[in-house]
């Protein structure tokens, strides 16, 4: 049994955007579809250098315009999509009962607009003295906080916290942190949309991290977490804003209650993994909600698609006793989220558990470890009461969350 | 150019910033704050001016104009001078 927090804090309300489209349904729908989603990267800004094979990934359809038309037009797309799913989110939970000032937002991500950033300087670096005023707040990522605070009634707090592909998940973490001491009474964590531009592209694909080589002609084989095809993440245009709660606000509504989060360094600078900084989040996890390996029915992981990313966390899989769980790899339909993917790939636990059905993981024909009770490329019928989510980052950073079932956790 | 046609500039860029004022008629004799305009979206609508014509001068030169005519002559006299 999960050990009975006095007041948990639960999921009350979830926003999403992605390549499968705008909101719940869209995203319901094509996760259990494992509809396909990678083409060519086709928005501007996001060229391959000459003669080198187009990005692959996976682009959003434009967001709903939530904004007033002046507010949007001084948006970036990151902020618009920010102000869709917080929208959403907002709606969906009934965030209009409580107080402006019981309420906070813990934005998730860094550098989110650098694609924009990257062309306004081509377009102004030589007539520099027209530069536009609105740049010198615009450029702060901080700014989405503004947008979002200006656009609706959160008066507790907003801030943006860093954790490079964890940052979705550190922005759960700290949501939970800022109720639990009591600073404000619900919180939203904003998983941001991180535009990336050419130039990020071809320095992830140079570092090694982004693929693909392999399936450069056959955009919807490329993303293979976990699979013995695998050479590298494929990037995909995402972002997600939860609201967490104290049980005792009287939010309606409940997707799942958050038993136990992590957020620690490893004491890694670079890109590389580390197991050892992994397996010591999720104990935490666990140890937090008075849970062991054993009592989790559901992994979902990290699990990129690149090599020593998937190796490495099979490593944890086994070190934490995960044989008997069935896992799944959210990237493999959406692509890799960067900022927004732990907040995202969350919002696809509390779904499935709702569902009772685990998504398929694309792609994922031959498993580098058959060992593991894999979900594959079909959806399977299952109850979920404890999840385990995982999210790394760049950087050292190793995040995991341990969800309970609303009917699990009461 | 005269000022006339900075005018013009003027008022296209005040539309395409504040698109609530698509359809209302402005004028020379209009100020920018009476139609709304906000402290940034000003300084946003000078400088897309500034660009529009090739005038590179400091903003603080451009203070001093009551309405949208005397902002088009000031422009105007510092372009030609």
């Amino acid at each position: 049994m999960p050990r009975k927090a006095a007041d948990p804090i639960r999921f009350a309300g979830i926003g999403v955007a992605s390549g499968l489209g705008h909101g719940r349904a869209a995203f319901r729908e094509g996760l259990f579809a494992g509809r396909n989603v990678f083409s060519e990267l086709k928005r501007e800004g996001r060229e391959a250098p000459e003669g080198e094979q187009p990005f692959l990934g996976v682009e959003m359809p434009e967001p709903p315009a939530v904004l007033p038309p002046r507010v949007d037009r001084t948006a970036t797309l990151t902020g618009r999509v920010a102000a869709s799913v917080l929208a959403e989110a907002w709606e969906d939970a009934g965030l209009d009962a409580i107080a402006p000032e019981r309420i906070g937002l813990v934005v998730g991500g860094s550098n989110l607009a650098t694609r924009e950033r990257a062309l306004a300087l081509v377009e102004y670096w030589e007539k520099r003295a027209f530069v536009r005023p609105r740049h010198g707040h615009m450029f702060l990522d901080t700014d989405l906080c503004g947008l979002c605070t200006a656009a609706f009634p959160i008066r507790g707090f907003a801030m943006t916290v860093g954790g490079a592909s964890a940052s979705g998940a550190v922005a759960i973490v700290e949501a939970r942190n800022a109720i639990r001491s009591g600073r404000v009474d619900a919180c939203i964590a904003l998983g941001a949309m991180q535009d990336l531009g050419g130039h990020d592209l071809q320095a992830l694909r140079a570092l090694g991290a982004m693929g693909s080589d392999r399936f450069s002609d056959v955009p919807e084989k490329a993303c293979r977490p976990m699979d013995a095809d695998h050479d590298g993440f494929l990037y995909g245009e995402a972002a997600a804003a939860l609201v967490l709660c104290r049980e005792s606000v009287g939010l309606s509504k409940t997707y799942g209650t958050l038993l136990g989060a992590a957020s620690i360094a490893d004491g890694t600078r670079g890109p590389e993994p580390n197991h050892e900084g992994q397996i010591r989040a999720a104990r935490m996890a666990l140890a937090e909600a008075g849970l062991a390996a054993a009592d989790i029915d559901h992994v979902n992981g990290h699990a990129t698609g690149t090599p020593s990313g998937d190796d490495t966390e099979l490593e944890t899989y086994r070190a934490l006793g995960l044989h008997h769980t069935r896992i799944n790899a959210t990237k493999s339909i959406l692509g890799h989220g960067l900022a927004a993917a732990g907040a995202i790939e969350t919002a696809a636990v509390l779904v499935q558990m709702a569902e009772g059905r685990l998504h398929p993981t694309r792609n994922l024909e031959t498993p580098i470890d058959p060992g593991f009770k894999w979900v594959g490329v079909a959806p399977v019928e299952q109850k979920i009461g404890h999840a385990l989510k995982f999210s790394f980052g760049f950087g050292g950073v190793n995040a995991a969350l341990v969800i309970g079932a609303p009917e699990a956790s009461r | 150019m005269d000022s006339d046609q900075i005018v013009d500039i003027i008022i296209g860029e005040i539309r395409e910033t504040v698109p609530e004022l698509a359809d209302r008629p402005i004028g020379r004799g209009d100020s920018m704050a009476d139609l709304g305009v906000d402290s940034i979206e000003r300084s946003e609508i000078i400088l897309a001016t500034l660009e529009a014509v090739g005038l590179k001068v400091p903003m603080v030169q451009l203070h001093g104009p009551r309405n949208i005519g005397e902002l088009a002559d000031l422009i105007d006299a510092k372009k030609s001078g």
